[in-house]
């Protein structure tokens, strides 16, 4: 996203005056990632506070469906629309872009926003999951994008960069979307194919030689989708969505 | 006792005290109380209202610490902004719990009633008041055993919060069925921000009316993001 | 007749990272662009240098202008530019002083087929009198660049705004990628069919009294905003703004009718709100294909580009980012023979012409399968 800051920070703190008691039960410190929609100059005021507090809230809105759905998203946390504020949950993890081949790589999104995570490539070792096994990977990338579609949220920008693995409290991996700043609703076959389609580019454009990887991503949203799979696959062998998607 | 502490609000707003209560005996005459101070005039209603200046709410229907946080915090947000759709920031945080936008169903459904015997009662403050002092102006209100909040989990009632959020249906919930472990973190997520109401009250709101005393986060994020925490992207 | 003559000189900027495959021409080269793909007819006369400098020697234009409320059918536009097609070039080249061109360009691309094929007619006539060859070109990427050497912007994101186009356009790997563009109507399209709708004259231009018109407007309406990614859509507003003119609210005189009239919506305030959104979410893309690409500057072309509200909105966004923003004015923006004639003796220089058998036009010659050859 653009023009968009993104802090981290806890909603609450531990009170100054137990700070010196040294009483440290419940520190209330998780962190929360806060994304911030500035205001934007060109826009007449009116249609630009209506505008931020609609995406906000309709941001939090796609999460909280997802939630319900459970489809792994973070929490949302807090909500201030008129300010274009919007709280929700740290998601303590790797992106995926990371962890595949050639993801490492110089990131071509983003190029203005200071980046000062510079960091080694990431080991998949580290989830407990060979390298063999990222067609593991690819099938929790596929579930979680079909349960997503199946309650009818599409993303809108879905790359490797917008899905991180994280380990969950019983040490399994666990694959999170995130991001869903230009998410919207719709049940049309179309628009959950161009989802599809959009990261089938991202794939290919960042990691070379993924399409044994990205068929597994297609087989498992198969798998979860069920019946509605064969009019996605159709639109998505017709290249009709590469009409409406130019990247 | 305990304490939530928002570094980000303004310091009159910052700090909230909370009071966790088993076995409470009152309830009936808490409620009737809290009845009679709204309707009392004059003097005597300041002083009976401020008696009961707290947000009295039935802790089995609140399922974490951070739950709590979130309706405390989305309320103080309103206040600032002059978006509280309820009387007072008290009352907000009822309003905030309950996922309809209805107010007479969040105060009936979250506040206290004369079946209550788990009890939250929240204090939003400046932190001026010793916790000592705001321990022994809730006993004063409410008779019942005092219980670390950190005992929310052995009181929250699960069923009755699947009901009030209609998560029964929910994929979510089915999915994690049988592993309590897992359904009560799954619910405890969704609920923690669970209204449409709360996300679309600007809309209603007029949009130019913003109160700049009590800052908001967001305008805290501008001038001190330094201060504030990491920027990462 | 809108010709105007330039003398003034264009220097290349010569800022590119890679050096540019284009080398200097041995000798200077004179080209003639001509341009019909909507109701304006364009010859122009441009002139490549030694040193590698381009010089416009005439920019003649011929708008072919319907009443008010009526939009223009291929069938006459097509004779009006046969009508015209020789005066106009005679125009040209006389203000040129020069005879007969080194290198006849002529427009293929995207836009009506009849007024196009009167024009390319005319084109390979020409090229056979008098035995020049004739280059074929895409008239977004003639828009591109003949904005690029007026303004002198190196490597933009292009927003090419006007009747039959809307698109966000990169450069990339000798190839001018479409980033955005509208999934319906163009914007132009959009803007011109409501000033119909409300009457406005189609004289300069329908937008350009759109453009008038919103100065006055005070109320913005609320309108769809609707942004996908980079594309947006566009015939929903236009059913949205139409909407109001039927509202009970709407005073097409834009006066009220007694002093106790204050709840009213004039035609001002339909063309305010309808350029507000629209240009909001066009500033919008573009600064997302901006962000995606990394690049810092905008150039804005195409018959919208002359809006002076859109050049602001993009200059506040452009400001925002610490970017630049690149504009030109109606000589360039609005479509032009010059701007055929700067691609064309591009291409030309990189050694492509187009045989006469292939010379005929598309239609749906999309901006993306060009291979811009002269550019790193």
């Amino acid at each position: 996203m653009i023009r968009q800051k993104v802090y981290k920070t806890s909603l609450a703190s531990l009170h100054p005056s137990l700070v010196a008691s040294g009483n440290t039960e419940n520190k209330d410190d998780s962190p929360i990632l806060i994304k911030y929609r500035f205001s934007k100059g060109y826009r007449h005021k009116t249609l630009d506070t209506t505008l931020t507090k609609a995406r906000v809230a309709g941001e939090a809105r796609a999460l909280i469906r997802c939630l319900r759905a459970g489809v792994n998203v973070p929490g949302v946390r807090m909500v201030d629309a008129a300010e274009g504020v919007l709280g929700i949950e740290w998601i303590d993890g790797k992106s995926v872009r990371r962890l595949l081949p050639g993801g490492a790589e110089e990131e071509d999104e983003g190029v203005d926003e200071t980046l000062d995570d510079i960091e080694d490539v990431d080991h998949l070792q580290e989830f407990d999951i060979s390298v063999g096994e990222y067609y593991q990977m690819m099938g929790l990338i596929g579930t979680e994008i079909a349960k997503m579609h199946l309650v009818d949220i599409i993303h809108g920008d879905l790359t490797t960069s917008n899905m991180m693995m994280r380990r969950t409290a019983s040490g399994k991996p666990d694959l999170v979307l995130i991001d869903f700043g230009l998410s919207y609703q719709s049940s049309l076959v179309e628009d959950k194919a161009v989802d599809l389609y959009v990261l089938e580019r991202a794939f290919a454009s960042t990691h070379p030689d993924s399409e044994p990887m990205f068929q597994s991503v297609l087989d498992a949203y198969q798998t979860q989708t069920g019946k509605e799979w064969n009019a996605i696959k159709k639109r998505l062998d017709d290249g009709e969505c590469t009409s409406s998607v130019q990247r | 006792m305990d304490l939530f502490y928002f570094p980000h609000l303004a310091p009159d707003r910052a700090t909230t005290h909370i009071a966790l209560f088993r076995n409470v005996k009152n309830a009936a005459e808490l409620r009737k109380r809290i009845i009679a101070a709204a309707t009392t005039e004059g003097e005597a209603g300041d002083a009976a209202r401020e008696e009961v200046n707290f947000a009295f709410i039935d802790a089995r229907l609140i399922t974490s610490r951070l739950h709590l946080q979130t309706a405390v915090y989305q309320s103080l947000l309103a206040e600032a902004q002059n978006g509280l759709r309820t009387r007072t920031v008290h009352s907000e945080v009822l309003w905030n719990l309950n996922p309809t936008n209805n107010i007479t169903e969040a105060i009936r459904r979250y506040g206290v009633s004369d079946a209550t015997t788990s009890l939250l009662v929240v204090r939003i403050d400046g932190g001026n008041i010793p916790v000592e002092e705001m321990q022994s102006r809730i006993q004063k209100v409410v008779e019942g055993e005092l219980t670390p909040l950190s005992k929310l989990r052995e009181i929250t009632d699960w069923t009755t919060i699947k009901k009030y959020h209609k998560l029964a249906s929910e994929l979510s919930v089915k999915a994690a069925q049988g592993d309590l472990e897992k359904e009560t973190a799954v619910i405890d997520n969704i609920v923690t921000i669970d209204q449409d109401q709360s996300l679309l009250r600007d809309a209603f709101q007029s949009i130019v009316d913003l109160n700049w005393k009590a800052i908001s986060l967001s305008k805290l994020c501008v001038s001190t993001s330094n201060n504030l925490g990491t920027i990462v992207q | 007749m809108a010709g105007i003559i330039l003398p003034t000189s264009f220097i290349m900027p010569g800022r590119l990272k890679k050096p540019t495959p284009l080398k200097n021409p041995e000798r200077p080269y004179i080209a003639l662009g001509l341009e019909g793909s909507a109701n304006k007819l364009g010859a122009g006369v441009i002139k490549h240098s030694e040193d590698g400098t381009a010089t416009v020697l005439s920019n003649v234009r011929h708008t072919y202008i319907t009443p008010p409320g009526e939009g223009f059918q291929p069938r006459d536009t097509a004779l009006h530019h046969r009508e015209w097609a020789l005066k106009v070039i005679n125009d040209s080249l006389a203000k040129a002083n020069c005879e007969v061109s080194r290198c006849s360009c002529r427009l293929i691309g995207p836009g009506m087929g009849a007024p196009l094929q009167s024009v390319a007619l005319v084109a390979r006539t020409l090229s056979l009198l008098y035995n020049k060859p004739l280059v074929g070109v895409n008239h977004c990427v003639g828009h591109i660049e003949m904005g690029r050497e007026i303004t002198g912007a190196s490597n933009p994101v292009v927003l090419y705004v006007s009747g039959g186009n809307t698109q966000v356009i990169a450069y990339s790997r000798q190839c001018y990628r479409i980033f955005g563009e509208t999934l319906d109507i163009a914007v132009g399209n959009c803007l011109d069919r409501f000033a119909r709708v409300i009457n406005l004259s189609n004289d300069p231009s329908p937008g350009y009294n759109i453009e008038l018109e919103a100065k006055r407007g005070k109320r913005l309406v609320s309108l769809p905003y609707a942004t996908k990614g980079m594309d947006i859509s566009l015939s929903g507003i236009l059913t949205s703004v139409e909407a109001y003119t039927i509202d009970k609210r709407f005073r097409s005189d834009g006066q009220p009718r007694d002093e106790n009239d204050t709840d009213i919506i004039t035609p001002a305030d339909l063309c305010f709100s309808l350029q507000e959104t629209v240009f909001a979410m066009l500033v919008e893309i573009t600064e997302r294909a901006m962000a995606h690409i990394g690049s810092k500057e905008v150039l804005i072309v195409g018959g919208v580009g002359c809006n002076e509200r859109l050049q602001e909105m993009m200059g506040i966004m452009a400001q925002e980012r610490n970017g630049q923003v690149f504009a030109t004015d109606e000589r360039f923006c609005i479509d032009n023979g010059i701007m055929i004639a700067q691609a064309g003796l591009l291409a030309f220089r990189m050694g492509q012409t187009t045989p006469l058998a292939k010379t005929s036009c598309t239609q749906r010659f999309r901006t993306d399968q060009v291979h811009v050859a002269w550019r790193a």
